[in-house]
């Protein structure tokens, strides 16, 4: 029995919206409209949603998964495919990560850098190294 | 010089051009080093050169090439490379 768009969403834990987006983003389209122009959806659609999301939670975008979800389908594709576009994700997630540490390594620095007193904020450390960072000089008071 | 490519183990496009990449740049550079590197064994040092996409090439550590390249763009990095190195 087909589902609303209602029913597939509170199943899978998502918004009606973000089905429709899904829509708008060819990643999961209803099998049909009822007569009154409602969205219709067949149960597998509730796999197709699991998926995306699981996949988003992976760190995915949505073009990504569109190539995922037509790897999933493709008959000439195999197990290799998925996981070097995995690997590449993965390679993706470990520089931004390295990124994020060398960010966070530079603000403990600049914390260490401040004693946290009553200074004024013309005063402040912190924010004077991130004006040093920018190139601009501090005026003097 | 030393020119490390990283591939995805089963990829077969790395595999088919891997042979005639190599062949070439020791033809170009004899006595080059040539690694070749599973970038899945050698994640922390792919992540380390920048490689996002593979297969990759870095010459010296730096990555050069995020796809692979044909024979004669390598034959024209490799002369760049040792140009600037002399």
């Amino acid at each position: 029995m087909p589902l609303t768009i209602g029913k597939i969403a509170s199943l899978a834990q998502v918004s009606a919206d973000t089905l429709r987006y899904y829509e708008r983003e060819h990643l999961i389209a209803p099998a049909a409209k009822s007569a009154g122009g409602y969205r219709l959806y067949e149960r597998d659609a509730l796999r197709r949603i699991r998926f995306i999301k699981q996949a988003q939670q992976c760190g995915f975008n949505l073009a990504e998964i569109r190539s995922l979800l037509a790897l999933r389908g493709s008959n000439a594709a195999c197990c290799r495919d998925v996981r070097h576009v995995a690997l590449e994700k993965k390679l993706q997630l470990e520089a931004k990560i390295k990124a994020m540490k060398v960010m966070s390594n530079a603000l403990t620095q600049l914390i260490k850098e401040c004693s946290a007193d009553s200074r004024p904020v013309d005063d402040c450390p912190i924010l004077a190294a991130l004006e040093r960072a920018n190139g601009v000089k501090r005026r003097s008071r | 010089m030393k020119i490390e490519l990283f591939y995805t183990p089963g990829c077969q496009e790395c595999a088919n051009a891997r042979d005639e990449l190599r062949t070439a740049a020791k033809e170009i550079i004899p006595g080059v080093i040539w690694r070749e590197l599973n970038a899945l064994d050698e994640l922390d040092y792919a992540v380390e050169v920048g490689v996002i996409t593979l297969p990759a090439i870095a010459i010296d550590g730096e990555l050069v090439f995020s796809s692979l390249p044909t024979r004669r763009q390598l034959q024209r990095e490799l002369t760049k490379w040792t140009a600037g190195a002399g």
